[in-house]
């Protein structure tokens, strides 16, 4: 607002004093000053007393005429520039409108004062009250209720597979039965019709079971709402009457209230974790884990198995903390035409009713919707920049082609939308990384690859919003493919290793939450060969703190 | 609402966002933008030395999670907002010329107010005016670093509207705020719109101050407001700066109008006494908390984070959806003292003027760790005002201040207490402004690649004010000392000095030239390959002279201090720890002299001593390419005990800036070649003689026994060196009696001195004893012969082995 008028000018010092033999001719100095001066006058003084070699009797005086000119200049400075200003509002040549207009957008968007008075929005509302309820002894039951919740909607979501699949089954049969009296009895048409119709049929049972789905979400969420808040209010009230316990942990006990010894997790999977240090002087503590898992695992919930409760319990207890947990997906498409890994999450967070965020189909409508105008803006402009640069026939290096538009896509490689959970196992936010799936599979990208640019976005982003665990897929794949050999794997982890690490050592000066768990997953079938060439890369990147050594003091 | 009195607060904090960096954020450099919060943190360092009695003193800016900038200052009375009555004619002067007195102490120091208004215009019961907050423009670079805008419509100059307005604006708000005063509150329940407009509409009005009054149908109120006054507002409610008075001659104007002066207040004793600066200080260790009062209040608000994630990020870092803005609230929470009071109530008047001469107590908290005692509210009261004292009398008190810097130095006079030890006296401000250092000079390249990378963890160091201070601390030093040359390190050994004097470039300047050639003396040489060597070998020498077997161990597998230690020495430590370990490093190193640090070299490696004990070459290089966590309370604790039970002649340095030593019982130079061969060091003549003297040190003559029975030195133990089997390695098998002298020598911890006619023999003993982990092993200079000469008195005939005759 005042930076852009704000242009400094430069003023000549002019000084003048007898030379020694002729009292009248006059030795001259002219000193370009810039104008306002940053800086101390005096020291000017000094560097001009020794350039031009002035005697030093005139230091005093030059001192005391140079911080005059100085100040002098910069009034005037200041005076002219708003001299001019205010004849152009005189003869009516400025834009009073305009400047008016603007400074009262900026007053009312800014300034308390201004603003308009707005009161807590409904979901923070509710925010507080599920995090305090979640914080207290409380915390068992809703964990219970929103499993039975979740049992109720799995059941529903288990008929209506079981009935699609009888219809299918059924229309097979009819198929069949039509295929095989194909030119005996039945004619081309007729199949065709029977087709379509079954097409209809199948139509019409997913629509209704959406619909009943749609239904039974909309109840279960009115419902949990209502509860919580109900029960938020008999808390407080009996709060007094029975403190709660600090731990909520402690007191838990599984939903299903008997004590069953845990199950086994399915197979030990490969892992290794380290404790890190970044910086050279300060050292900053963060932890890496490298899995060999489907990084879709932190998200779907096996709700037959009762260990999953502890994972949802920390889950809820930090949904509205400022500990939140995060998942990188790679996705090849856009928002508005979801494929896996996509679909498989939206399937997750569908199987039980999400009660803290839209459901996640609207989100990702939601998301199409704003992206819109911003991307194609920002597309229009690239592409504008690309025909001017292939004009120019100085794109001849191959670095164009990592930024290579594909058209009437409005979200591009390095791209990053972004779907909030309440209903996941181990994830409060998914980033999904639009990527593009044939230049990944290529053995050479560089750290200027625009998914390599988007994981930079993702830890910047997770930075500011306190995230402070991230998983992401070390290779930049979701599963192994052919291409991918032990030397591959090796060169893009380290790649990407790289890359993280100066991000994190760059999101140390951001002000920002630290990041302090990473989690860099590779594909769940990594043979243990290459997963431990890879975890061994992790030292040799990472600086790993050497553990205190406790001494006992020696005499 | 419960009942408060406004002069219990003392001070006031307030809160605002800056500005976000959009999209992609690296500046031309290549390197990150640096964080609008980080520009106003340097920024802001300025305004905390500012003291005037019209303007609040600010205490405290604190740079919070996700941009946030928490600003601390002294508060007094109330602001004129919240004053109902009306204001006499009188008291109205009264105001305007306290408020004139502070601004005009602001533009001398070309400052620019623009927020002033009647909410940062504090008055208290006897008539004092202070301005509160008034750097807000300044350390937002004016507004640039945030977002929202600055200052209140109503007290906007026309040509502020208009994008402009210098200094002279503060001028117009000062007459918007005494026309207020005098007429009541102009523009009141209009929008910030058609209140800009009205005053845009005044450039058609001849006298600005009659047409708003006319439009406020106060005409008559403004004619009854005395002659004087009235010329004042209308000299600076004039549309064009230009023809606006200044605050020079507005001061002027009211001196001649106002003659009764402010009621004198006698000045407060006890604790209301101390100095603003240390009772926050206090107050903060007595566990004060600014944050949780700005929360209690409403100007904190935390709303859950997952309800403002962004939904989109394009790849450019264009972010979509989620935060928006938080509002500009410029409301401000108030603290009061209660609870340092109530902490510090014991305390009897006395003590809050300790006298210099007068035998002082000891505190329990002396035998606590460093950081422990820093963080004592206590311990810390007492420490702050008896250095107060002592920092008064400087340089006079230079003595008692080394001595009491030997127990800690409080945080909060750091760098003050350092300059003092470090002797910087004079007009240094004076001496540091005659050096240039703006002209371009060649190593600025070199300089300007390693500033960025320097200490950059400290909010202060990172920002553009802190990288152009230490580019000009460092070109001033260049420019002075032609001798030197700008070796890499020496950003980290300036760092320090900036960090804790800020905002005195001239100070840090002073502090660093003292500390060179005290400490790094021809360390900076263009080719100080000897000097760095020399130091080296003195350090490895110690080493084997505390710990043997570590160093027996290093030199078997060829781990010299040429591979990792060069930094350590070249930059006091500077380069390898960081700021709030250092500061405890060096309060040891200005105390103990130019010889700890050689010891703190090798307290480290005691600190690594089980580790590097069982690694090999390999190992020991990645471990000291980043070096572990080390405890530096117990280093330096260590590193002083070695350094004072080591005698001075040992880790004597032929490149020192002391004088050159004459006497041939001091003296223990030798030549740098034998110097480098030799793993234990050589005690001078007077010292070995003090230690006798002391009867802490355990003489092995190593002459044939013919000479020994000839005259020996009294107490010493003959080991002839032809009988001794230098490849066992072990006391056993220099025979039992000598073995059981040297074990108990190694108890009491005595000084194991081998004495010899000749170097060559002396230095193979002592190898051999430092392989055998004998500590404490050191070569007497010049062996017997010299001994003989000059201490003649300590010989005698040994008695007789096979005695009794």
């Amino acid at each position: 607002m005042t930076a852009a008028t704000l242009q400094n000018t430069t003023k000549i010092f002019k000084y003048s004093y007898p030379t020694c033999t002729n009292k009248e001719i006059l030795y001259k100095l002219e000193v370009p000053v810039e104008i306002p001066h940053n800086g101390s006058t005096r020291e000017l003084v000094q560097r001009v007393l020794k350039m031009f070699h002035i005697p030093v009797y005139l230091e005093e005086e030059l001192n005391e005429r140079l911080a005059q000119f100085v100040s002098e200049e910069t009034k005037n400075f200041h005076n002219e520039r708003d001299e001019k200003l205010l004849n152009q509002l005189k003869n009516s040549e400025i834009n009073v409108e305009g400047i008016v207009k603007n400074w009262e957008k900026l007053f009312k968007d800014n300034v308390v004062e201004f603003a308009e008075q707005k009161g807590t929005p409904d979901e923070e509302v509710f925010a507080a009250a599920y995090h305090k309820l979640v914080h207290s002894p409380a915390l068992e039951t809703i964990l219970q209720v929103e499993n039975s919740y979740a049992k109720t909607v799995m059941n529903t979501l288990k008929n209506r597979d079981d009935d699609i699949a009888k219809l299918t089954l059924s229309q097979t049969e009819e198929m069949e039965e039509k295929m095989r009296l194909l030119n005996t009895m039945t004619t081309e048409e007729e199949i065709n019709e029977l087709a379509a119709r079954h097409f209809e049929e199948q139509a019409l049972v997913s629509g209704r079971w959406g619909s009943q789905l749609d239904a039974l979400w909309q109840t279960q969420r009115a419902q949990h709402r209502a509860w919580l808040m109900n029960t938020l209010d008999q808390y407080q009230t009996t709060a007094a009457l029975n403190t709660p316990s600090n731990s909520p942990i402690g007191t838990f006990s599984g939903p299903g209230g008997g004590s069953e010894p845990p199950s086994p997790p399915a197979a030990a999977r490969l892992e290794e974790s380290f404790t890190i240090h970044l910086g050279s002087q300060l050292k900053q503590t963060h932890n890496v884990r490298i899995v060999a898992m489907d990084l879709l695992d932190l998200c779907t919930v096996d709700h037959d198995n009762p260990t999953e409760t502890s994972r949802r319990l920390q889950t809820s207890l930090a949904l509205y903390s400022t500990e939140l947990t995060g998942v990188v997906l790679l996705s090849e498409s856009a928002p508005s035409r979801p494929s896996p890994p996509t679909t498989t999450l939206m399937a997750a967070a569908r199987e039980s009713t999400e009660h803290h965020f839209p459901d996640v189909e609207q989100q990702l409508r939601e998301i199409t919707d704003k992206v819109k105008e911003p991307a194609d803006k920002r597309n229009t402009q690239r592409l504008k920049e690309q025909t001017e640069n292939s004009n120019s026939g100085s794109s001849g290096n191959g670095s164009s082609n990592s930024a290579r538009l594909r058209p009437k896509r409005n979200l591009q490689t390095g791209d990053i939308y972004v779907t909030r959970h309440s209903n996941l196992a181990e994830a409060h936010v998914v980033f999904h990384l639009i990527a593009d799936d044939s230049s990944l599979r290529s053995g050479d990208i560089t750290s200027r690859h625009p998914v390599i640019l988007g994981l930079r976005n993702i830890l910047k982003a997770a930075c500011s919003n306190d995230i402070t665990t991230i998983s992401l897929p070390l290779l930049l794949r979701h599963e192994h493919s052919e291409e991918m050999t032990a030397a591959w794997c090796v060169r893009r982890a380290e790649l990407v290793l790289k890359c993280v690490k100066g991000f994190m050592l760059e999101a140390a000066g951001w002000g920002g939450a630290e990041v302090r768990t990473l989690h860099f997953a590779v594909p769940p079938n990594t043979a243990p060969q290459v997963f431990a060439s890879l975890a061994n890369l992790l030292p040799s990147i990472f600086r790993i703190s050497n553990p205190v050594k406790f001494k006992a003091p020696t005499q | 609402m419960y009942i408060e009195n406004e002069e219990d607060y003392k001070f006031a904090a307030c809160t605002y966002f800056a500005k976000n960096h959009p999209g992609e954020t690296c500046g031309s450099n290549g390197l990150p933008l640096t964080p609008s919060s980080i520009t106003i943190l340097g920024r802001a360092q300025r305004l905390l030395t500012i003291e005037h009695s019209n303007l609040c003193i600010y205490l405290d800016i604190i740079r919070g999670k996700h941009e946030r900038i928490i600003v601390v200052a002294e508060v007094i009375g109330k602001p004129l907002k919240e004053f109902t009555t009306k204001f006499s004619f009188d008291e109205i002067k009264n105001i305007a010329k306290q408020v004139a007195e502070g601004l005009m102490f602001l533009h001398e120091q070309d400052i620019t107010h623009r927020t002033l208004s009647q909410d940062n215009i504090l008055l208290d019961n006897s008539g004092r005016v202070k301005l509160f907050n008034y750097g807000l423009y300044y350390m937002t670079g004016g507004g640039s670093e945030v977002s929202f805008p600055l200052g209140l419509p109503r007290y906007l100059s026309p040509e502020a509207i208009l994008g402009g307005g210098g200094p002279a604006a503060d001028v117009w708000t000062f007459g918007i705020i005494l026309l207020e005063l005098c007429i009541g509150k102009l523009w009141n329940n209009l929008k910030p719109g058609p209140i800009l407009r009205r005053i845009l509409t005044l450039i058609h009005a001849t006298n600005p101050a009659e047409r708003i009054s006319r439009e406020h149908d106060c005409f008559e109120k403004y004619k009854l407001v005395p002659e004087n006054l009235k010329t004042i507002i209308e000299k600076c409610l004039k549309m064009y700066p230009s023809e606006r008075a200044t605050f020079k001659e507005i001061i002027h104007d009211l001196l001649d109008i106002n003659t009764h002066a402010l009621t004198h207040v006698k000045p407060p004793r006890g604790l209301d006494g101390c100095k603003l600066q240390y009772l926050y200080h206090w107050w903060q260790l007595a566990g004060g908390d600014i944050q949780a009062e700005l929360k209690k209040n409403g100007l904190i608000k935390n709303s859950p984070p997952i309800l403002s994630m962004p939904i989109a990020i394009l790849l450019d870092g264009c972010t979509i959806g989620g935060k928006t803005g938080a509002l500009f609230d410029g409301r401000i929470a108030k603290y009061s003292l209660d609870l340092l009071k109530s902490r510090l109530s014991h305390i009897s008047p006395h003590d809050f003027y300790p006298l210099m001469h007068e035998r002082k107590k000891q505190y329990d908290a002396v035998t606590l760790p460093k950081i422990i005692r820093e963080r004592d509210t206590e311990y810390q009261f007492y420490r702050l005002l008896w250095f107060q004292r002592l920092l008064h009398g400087y340089p006079y008190t230079a003595p008692y201040i080394r001595a009491e810097a030997e127990i800690d130095i409080p945080p909060l006079v750091r760098g003050d207490v350092w300059a003092a030890l470090l002797g910087v006296v004079g007009d240094i401000e004076e001496q540091y402004e005659r050096i240039d250092k703006e002209t371009p000079t060649p190593t600025d390249r070199q300089i300007d690649v390693d500033i960025p990378r320097c200490h950059q963890y400290c909010w202060l160091l990172c920002g553009s004010a802190g990288h152009r201070t230490l580019k000009r601390l460092l070109k001033a030093w260049l420019l002075t000392n032609p001798q030197y040359v700008y070796w890499q390190g020496l950003d980290s050994l300036t760092a320090p000095f900036l960090y804790l004097n800020f905002c005195n470039e001239a100070r840090a300047f002073a502090c660093l030239s003292a500390f060179v050639p005290k400490f790094l003396h021809k360390f900076f040489l263009k080719d100080n390959s000897a000097v760095i060597k020399e130091y080296l070998a003195k350090f490895w020498q110690m080493a084997a002279f505390h710990e043997p077997e570590l160093a027996t161990h290093l030199h078997a597998i060829h781990f010299v201090p040429e591979l990792f230690a060069i930094p350590w020495f070249l930059t006091m430590f500077s380069h390898v720890f960081p700021l709030h370990k250092i500061v405890h490093l060096w309060d040891a190193l200005l105390v103990e002299g130019p010889a700890l640090p050689l010891f703190m070299g090798v307290g480290i490696l005691r600190q690594l001593r089980d580790t590097l004990l069982e690694s090999g070459f390999n190992e020991c290089i990645l471990l000291f390419s980043d070096l572990p966590e080390i405890d530096i309370g117990e280093c330096v604790k260590e590193s002083i005990e070695m350094c004072r039970s080591s005698p001075k002649s040992i880790s004597y340095r032929r490149f020192t800036n002391e004088a050159v030593i004459k006497d041939p019982m001091d003296q223990v130079e030798i030549s740098l070649e034998v110097l480098f061969t030799e793993i234990s060091p050589r005690i001078s003549l007077s010292d070995f003689f003090s230690l006798i003297c002391q009867d802490k040190c355990c003489v092995i003559d190593i002459r044939s026994n013919l000479l020994y029975e000839k005259s020996c030195i009294e107490g010493s133990i003959n080991v002839p060196y032809s009988g001794v089997h230098l490849g066992q390695h072990e006391l056993r098998a220099l025979g039992l009696h000598p073995q059981k002298v040297l074990q108990e020598a190694m108890k009491q911890k005595k000084t194991v001195v081998v004495a010899s006619v000749e170097d060559e023999t002396a230095q193979l003993f002592s190898d051999y004893l430092v392989k055998c982990k004998v500590p404490r092993v050191c070569i007497l200079r010049g062996g017997i012969p010299a001994l003989l000469i000059n201490v003649p008195s300590l010989f005698t005939v040994p008695p007789s082995k096979n005695g009794h005759k």
